[in-house]
């Protein structure tokens, strides 16, 4: 690839999503006014957010050549765990120990893949009905309400009065994991893992390492939405973030994260669920029945993927054991 | 070659043997194990109501896990057919009601080939990876059926509906019935039919395939066909069962339908597999469930046992390669790639 084709192929790889959300945005602001009212902006921003943070871990996991399917499960564990301790403990310690939780959820993962061998999709699977099951156990099945304790709400309350929560903490974590994967060992190992296993471990890289790093923090995002979704109604149960993982994955194909691995989009991540967001926005806005909301990330994810999937994809990529 | 050599030579030979036979029929001897202890000791299990419904339990996942088990040996999967379980019970529940059991079930199958020939086109021609190409459909089929059925459910218990469900043929339920026809023909066209030996090619080295020329593309298309209509009839039977169907049916269908597989002994890499297996394995989970409820176990950890059978299942494999890596090392052998 050289000379001005090559250069337009790069900026339409980087910059594709930033567009689609700007002409999206652009249509709804012409379609309705509401749209461009600070309120509903800064909702939009909150909501993307929110499957913003678990895409920013899911963005490694998939860079690394991997997939997690059990954050749904873990961010519901981590929730009730987060609930039930904050009136004895506090915010802080509760909302520290659920992502702890999560994190360790995620440990526990990265450990059976590569201790036991078992593929990443299939390790996940599983977790996702331990970690749900286990949920369920912890809460009998119930709610965990934590009506009188207004502190928690600090998870979704906007900062400084203007921005809300959410978007602080996506930031701050975007901000973190990109000088990760710019800056540090662990952030070219996980590109390395990703672009060529058998290589990287060759070259004597400790791949171990960095599959129970990864899924470490999947684990640890994955508990934070699952908690600000919570705070969000100050009410926890088990079956809370269904289907999380799906959606997860679906912003970080969305934003442009290649699907064989060795390559991570953080931002790209971020601008797809930003995508997404706006687009159900616009439909509440225009007041189409919720039920087209469904189709919207099927009908981008498709579009998506089918601009951008080179004819060099290799499925078998997901499928491998670490061994 | 020295006699030493040969000797490891056949101990290798032996030790590939068992892991054939296990792979093969590992997890349905482990299922007839299972239902010996289960007969034993758990009160009420070996009763005939208990275990034939059982039975029926098992089949709704074990049906549309054939037409998985076929995918995942040809190398690629299908994350939709849980959303287009609901479009099809829904479609068949809605048009029993209205123009009669036959139209409804022409209606049903012929819904769930129509999403699984879209699936084989954004695969074989779009050439969108299958993951995201079936991920994508979960939500579109998920919408649609949201769509034409505006959330609300549709339900029809009109007695030659509901019978194949919940009807029995002798003392063998209706849907296992089905299961086992639906296995037996899928084992005859895995083994006797060009498109079967296709399946295998494709999913051992699909390069190879081509290159021998394996028409890789019609392969693919067929394949999520099959998914579709093994799908679709495994929702013609929970619509029966259940006399009514929503756009939100069986949530996580499709990872059941995937763990069944996989607990099956097909290789999620593709090129092996087989239906006994994933039979086996779809009444193994129903066992499981069953017996739990017998000892009233809480049901919330029913599910933490499946994800573990799951785990434990997987795993075997991966610990006995680890332990043979250990062996070979400690008597300064180099280890095998």
């Amino acid at each position: 690839m050289n000379g001005l084709s090559g250069l337009l192929l790069k900026l339409w790889r980087s910059y594709s999503t930033g567009l689609a959300v700007l002409v999206v945005g652009f249509v709804l602001s012409l379609l309705t006014p509401n749209f461009l009212r600070p309120e509903n902006l800064l909702n939009v921003l909150g909501n993307a957010s929110i499957v913003g943070i678990v895409g920013l871990g899911m963005t490694l996991a998939i860079a690394a050549g991997m997939f997690d399917l059990s954050v749904g499960s873990t961010a519901a564990f981590a929730a009730c765990i987060t609930l039930s301790m904050v009136p004895q403990y506090g915010v802080l310690l509760s909302v520290l120990a659920g992502v702890a939780v999560g994190a360790l959820i995620g440990l526990i993962n990265g450990l059976i893949i590569t201790e036991l061998r078992v593929p990443a999709f299939i390790a996940t699977m599983s977790m996702m009905a331990i970690a749900r099951g286990s949920a369920l156990i912890y809460t009998d099945g119930r709610d965990v309400y934590l009506f009188g304790y207004p502190d928690y709400k600090v998870l979704t309350r906007p900062l400084w009065g203007i921005l809300p929560m959410p978007v602080v903490l996506v930031l701050a974590i975007l901000l973190v994991l990109a000088l990760v994967m710019a800056h540090t060992r662990f952030g070219r190992y996980i590109l390395a893992v990703g672009s060529n296993l058998s290589a990287a471990r060759r070259s004597g890289l400790r791949s171990s390492l960095v599959t129970w790093g990864v899924f470490a923090v999947v684990g640890a995002t994955a508990a934070l939405t699952g908690l600000i979704v919570s705070a969000q109604v100050l009410t926890a149960n088990a079956r809370l973030n269904v289907g999380l993982e799906l959606s997860a994955i679906a912003v970080v194909v969305v934003g442009g994260t290649s699907l064989t691995g060795g390559r991570a989009s953080l931002v790209g991540t971020l601008l797809g669920s930003l995508l997404v967001t706006i687009i159900n926005n616009g439909l509440n806005l225009l007041n189409v029945p919720i039920f087209y909301q469904q189709l919207t990330v099927g009908v981008l994810l498709l579009g998506a993927l089918a601009i951008s999937v080179g004819p060099d994809f290799n499925p078998m990529t997901y499928l491998r054991r670490q061994g | 070659m020295t006699t030493l050599s040969r000797t490891k030579a056949a101990a290798g030979q032996r030790a590939r043997d068992w892991d054939v036979l296990w792979e093969r029929y590992g997890i349905t001897v482990v299922l007839l194990v299972a239902w010996v202890l289960a007969a034993l000791f758990t009160p009420n299990f070996a009763t005939k109501d208990n275990f034939f419904n059982m039975l029926r339990q098992g089949s709704f996942v074990g049906v549309a896990a054939v037409g998985m088990t076929i995918a995942i040996i040809s190398g690629t999967f299908d994350l939709s057919v849980g959303t287009a379980l609901a479009l099809c019970a829904w479609l068949t529940i809605w048009v029993a009601a209205r123009a009669g059991v036959a139209a409804s079930i022409i209606v049903g199958l012929g819904a769930g080939v129509v999403v699984g020939a879209i699936n084989g086109l954004l695969v074989s021609r779009v050439r969108i990876p299958a993951f995201v190409a079936t991920l994508g459909m979960y939500y579109v089929v998920r919408g649609f059926a949201f769509i034409i059925s505006e959330g609300a459910p549709a339900t029809f218990n009109g007695q030659s509906f509901v019978w194949m469900g919940n009807g029995s043929i002798g003392v063998f339920p209706v849907p296992f019935l089905v299961m086992v026809v639906c296995a037996l023909v899928g084992a005859g066209v895995l083994r006797f039919t060009a498109f079967g030996r296709y399946v295998y090619a494709t999913g051992s080295n699909s390069m190879a395939a081509l290159v021998a020329g394996v028409p890789l593309r019609q392969v693919t298309m067929l394949v999520f066909m099959v998914v579709g209509l093994f799908n679709a009839i495994s929702a013609v039977l929970i619509g029966s069962r259940l006399y009514s169907a929503t756009a939100a049916l069986e949530p996580g269908f499709e990872l059941k339908v995937i763990a069944t597989v996989v607990l099956g002994g097909t290789r999620l890499a593709g090129g092996r597999g087989s239906l006994l297996g994933t039979v086996s394995a779809a009444l193994l989970f129903a066992t499981l469930s069953n017996v739990l409820n017998l000892f009233h176990a809480d049901p919330f950890v029913q599910r933490v046992v499946e994800g573990l059978v799951l785990l434990v299942a997987l795993s075997i494999e991966g610990v006995r390669q680890r332990i043979a890596e250990r062996l070979s090392r400690t008597r300064g052998v180099v280890a095998e790639e």
